[in-house]
């Protein structure tokens, strides 16, 4: 059986299109009944579907084709499915990546809509913080192995994006309004908090991870004095500045290049 | 026969969302650009009006400035509005803006009036293009920006006329000197555009 498998799946394999024939047309005879637009499953919306039933097996095959292909055999797609994946357990990881960052989005959006006072920005970034990455909770020993795929240089580009993805979401829900350089340091220092937290979760084996939160926490606080500081040194540069004005305007004057 | 109708329909599905995507691009690199484009139009006013501020083309380079002020405020509510990102380069058009309109105002007013002409040149025609792929990707969807866009063009057109009128083409070396500047607020458009 599993030799008959993966010979439909090597002469399979590269042939997405047909494939996506296959699995549409199963689609489209299961769900007949329900209305015509669902009747056209979509080749997107297929992948999605197979993707989501495959996450309850990273516990047992970690991220994985093996996964995929148990996720597409459940939803009674053929195995062989997983050819559609090209990248394999990377497309998984992807996928509960985006999926948490849209959960994430969600709650974001009832936590600032419809109330009369906005929520704290500082208190509202940790929760966000700490509540995307509660989610991963439940995959935690199977994601040191997700992270290593996210690293891995033909997956990077995708993992910064998602990266920067969510860093962008959690700002703007914030109310973030900064239209100048801000933009991107705020992006990138919470995306440095965000990602040594997370590495930091790994091996905490705290209850309920407390130390990730205090770990947060403290690194939050860094961020805030680090903000202060350059503030600081932004307005000591401006009264440096004036004052470097003002010594221009003295040496006009005692050249007598004043027009005025 | 129902195989090929199940084959276009996932197709007509991906390109849809790719139109989607493409047009949400397509909105986020013209607010970058152009937010851009109005802090370096903001900083070369300034510029020329720290070098020439008491003189007779003073209250003419303010009037524009005004303008551009506007602009720019306009495009920075913009950003945060379609959550488009800001170019990276913002401090080199912080620094280089200021540092050209100094520099063609130490040239004389003719200078500043001759820099004011290549840049809005360079920019009216750069806000057609713009109008050009909005009107081609989605007019009923962009009607906002649209207008916004091209009140900006004939504002900047009106610039340059005005530089025109001021004796823009009595300033030394006017032709290589606009052209060096056309040069440049191109290249700069093309970059901030990327990132």
């Amino acid at each position: 059986m599993l030799i008959n498998k993966d010979l439909r799946c090597s002469r399979l394999n590269g042939q997405n299109i047909r494939l996506t024939q296959i699995v549409s047309r199963n689609c489209s005879t299961s769900d007949k009944s329900t209305s015509e637009t669902s009747t056209e499953e979509t080749e997107y919306e297929t992948k999605e579907r197979i993707l989501r039933a495959s996450l309850p097996f990273v516990y047992q095959h970690g991220w994985t084709n093996k996964a995929i292909t148990s996720g597409a055999e459940k939803e009674g797609l053929p195995g062989v499915a997983h050819g559609m994946f090209p990248r394999g357990g990377a497309e998984l990881v992807f996928f509960f990546y985006r999926e948490c960052n849209q959960q994430l989005v969600k709650q974001m959006k009832k936590q600032t809509e419809n109330v009369e006072e906005k929520p704290k920005t500082g208190e509202f970034i940790k929760n966000s913080v700490e509540s995307r990455l509660r989610m991963i909770i439940p995959y935690m020993e199977k994601w040191p192995q997700a992270m290593a795929i996210q690293t891995m240089p033909q997956n990077a580009i995708e993992s910064w994006t998602n990266l920067g993805r969510l860093m962008d979401e959690i700002w703007f829900y914030a109310g973030d309004q900064s239209v100048d350089f801000n933009w991107y340091t705020k992006r990138a220092s919470l995306a440095g908090v965000y990602k040594s937290t997370e590495i930091y979760m790994l091996q905490d084996r705290s209850e309920n991870y407390e130390n990730t939160w205090q770990f947060l926490d403290r690194r939050l606080k860094d961020l805030t004095t680090f903000g202060k500081v350059t503030r600081n040194v932004k307005q000591s540069g401006t009264v440096a500045s004036e004052g470097l004005y003002g010594l221009g305007i003295m040496a006009k004057n005692m050249c007598r290049m004043n027009s005025r | 026969m129902a195989s090929t109708s199940l084959l276009r329909i996932p197709c007509r599905h991906m390109s849809q969302m790719a139109r989607q995507k493409r047009s949400r691009e397509l909105v986020d690199k013209i607010i970058r650009v152009d937010h851009a484009g109005e802090l370096g139009a903001d900083r070369i006013y300034q510029g020329q009006l720290a070098v020439l501020g008491n003189t007779s083309v003073g209250p003419v380079i303010k009037e524009m400035w005004e303008d551009e002020k506007i602009h720019l405020e306009t495009f920075n509510k913009l950003i945060v509005q379609h959550r488009a990102r800001p170019t990276v380069l913002l401090p080199i058009w912080n620094v280089a803006g200021f540092a050209l309109g100094a520099g063609s105002a130490l040239l004389g007013k003719e200078g500043a009036m001759a820099c004011t002409v290549a840049v809005e040149a360079v920019i009216g025609d750069h806000y057609n293009s713009q109008i050009r792929d909005l009107m081609e990707d989605d007019p009923e969807k962009h009607e906002e920006l649209l207008k916004i866009i091209k009140k900006f063009r004939d504002d900047e057109l009106h610039h340059h006329d005005t530089g025109l009128e001021h004796d823009a083409e009595k300033a030394p070396f006017y032709q290589a000197l606009t052209q060096v500047i056309k040069i440049g607020c191109k290249g700069a458009i093309w970059i901030s555009e990327k990132i």
